[in-house]
């Protein structure tokens, strides 16, 4: 019995080695790929806006993008002749990445005469599952000077007094090929512009979401809801819903909003409308981005990301 | 039963060891392939240098593997467009070649010009593929170079009527293996 289990045990012993030993050239490449070159998430969210407020994503080294921004809404007047277009707010920018990771842009708004800078850098970058960070953050920070005349009779009217300032940490989790998340923690240091009673500090919380449609389209969604809005007259936390559509070199997203400006302090704190279907509450948007790579070689050996 | 038989299979065991040893393989870890895709509107060119490839020299047997996302782009927002929008990276994040070198002579020193046959497999498409490649050995060390075209359409890879100029139909690309004795 003893001698039976013995030669049965080498038995498989034997049958097992030539199985052990077939291990497939692709199963040895498979082991080799673990120590290569790290790899990251990519296309979180394909443009640097979900709809009118920015996603962790940056411009890679050496692009330019030009940036036209425009929101179109009707006055309530009853006697309204055009179709949707009574206001307009563009704002003209020019974007550009400095390194992968940092970047920066300027910009100005026509309606109410907002002049903006900021710079964003890629802290974290998402690893594949099991690989590093779940989690993609971005800091960004940005500085907005009001150029308008000021109406109110009590204010300090200085240089320093039409600044605005919104500090943000962006961070998103793509969770799928198709889905991706993000929160943005905001702290925003605001103008007079609205007047001196008020806090001049906010708290805000934004949440805005991706889910790809198809390979070049996907629809976006974005909101930001501020903890210690303005006393002196009603706010709203702007809303977007919108889609982006990716051909080659030229980004376009379309969204409907009811926050007519696109420089993150006036939005996030001074949106006064809430999202409805009525005038002038509802603002289409159209954003139109044009990525110019200045510089166009290959990379080398480097994988970056 | 006597102490020899009850050994036997120990020795079997060894002498498999030993002969699963001998069969001698050669890698490429920066194995490189580039693709390049001409039309009258825009010319598309990417590297990746991380490419991985290895010959058994017994049998002749060769397989290649590649991360689609370690291509390189001339622009970089092209990368994200291949890796998001074509080849679908996120869900199908390799593409490997498992063929044969047939009348491969692994002993011939210099070179060699042979025919690799096998399945090459990309965004969840197998096609078979036989590729002429040049063989040179140099001692130890065997470089693999060779040129083939793939049609996009087999790929089932999509591309946007919008965009149909600025892609071709048919992409040629181009590989180089410098494979060297791979030690477990």
């Amino acid at each position: 019995m003893q001698i039976r289990a013995v030669f049965t045990f080498w038995t498989l012993v034997v049958m097992a080695v030539p199985v052990l030993g077939q291990e497939g050239l692709l199963d040895i490449l498979e082991q080799e790929h673990k120590d290569t070159v790290p790899t990251y998430v990519s296309a979180t969210f394909k443009t640097t806006r979900i709809t009118y407020g920015h996603s962790v994503e940056t411009r890679k080294k050496g692009i330019l993008e030009i940036m036209l921004s425009n929101r179109f809404w009707n006055t309530p007047a009853l006697q309204s002749q055009s179709f949707g277009v009574d206001k307009m707010n563009a704002r003209i920018a020019l974007e550009y990445g400095i390194s992968d990771r940092l970047s920066t842009g300027f910009g100005g708004s026509t309606w109410d005469g907002l002049f903006d800078g900021y710079l964003k850098y890629r802290l974290v970058r998402q690893r594949p599952k099991g690989e590093g960070s779940p989690f993609s953050i971005t800091i960004f920070q940005n500085a907005s000077y009001f150029s308008e005349g000021l109406t109110l009779p009590d204010v300090d009217d200085s240089f320093s007094n039409r600044l605005s300032y919104t500090s943000q940490l962006l961070i998103a989790r793509k969770f799928g090929p198709n889905f991706s998340l993000q929160l943005t923690p905001t702290y925003v240091r605001r103008s007079v512009r609205y007047g001196d009673i008020d806090t001049r500090n906010h708290v805000a919380l934004g949440i805005g979401g991706r889910y790809k449609l198809s390979h070049h389209v996907s629809l976006v969604s974005e909101y930001y809801r501020v903890f210690n809005p303005l006393d002196n007259f009603d706010t709203y936390g702007p809303f977007g819903l919108g889609v982006n559509w990716e051909i080659g070199d030229v980004m376009l997203q379309f969204m409907l909003t009811n926050a007519p400006s696109m420089v993150e302090d006036s939005f996030i704190t001074g949106t006064k409308n809430n999202f409805n279907f009525k005038n002038p509450n509802l603002n289409f948007g159209f954003n139109f981005t044009y990525v110019l790579h200045l510089k166009r070689k290959l990379k080398g050996l480097k994988q970056k990301d | 039963m006597s102490k020899v038989s009850k050994l036997f299979p120990v020795f079997v065991f060894f002498a498999m060891f030993v002969h699963g040893q001998e069969s001698a393989r050669v890698i490429a870890r920066q194995g490189q392939v580039s693709f390049f895709s001409y039309t009258s509107v825009e010319h598309i060119k990417a590297e990746n240098n991380q490419v991985l490839g290895i010959i058994d020299l017994t049998s002749g047997e060769i397989a290649v593997s590649m991360l689609m996302n370690a291509f390189i782009f001339e622009k970089a927002l092209m990368r994200e467009h291949f890796n998001e929008s074509y080849v679908e990276s996120d869900i199908y994040p390799k593409a490997t070649f498992e063929g044969q070198i047939q009348g491969f002579d692994s002993g011939l020193e210099g070179e060699q010009t042979r025919i690799v046959k096998g399945n090459f497999s990309m965004h969840g498409v197998t096609k078979v593929l036989e590729i002429k490649t040049k063989i040179e050995r140099k001692d130890q060390i065997f470089l693999l170079t060779g040129t083939f075209e793939a049609l996009v359409q087999d790929y089932q890879i999509k591309i946007p009527p919008l965009l149909a100029g600025n892609i071709a139909k048919t992409i040629s690309v181009d590989f180089r293996f410098e494979c060297e004795p791979y030690a477990n």
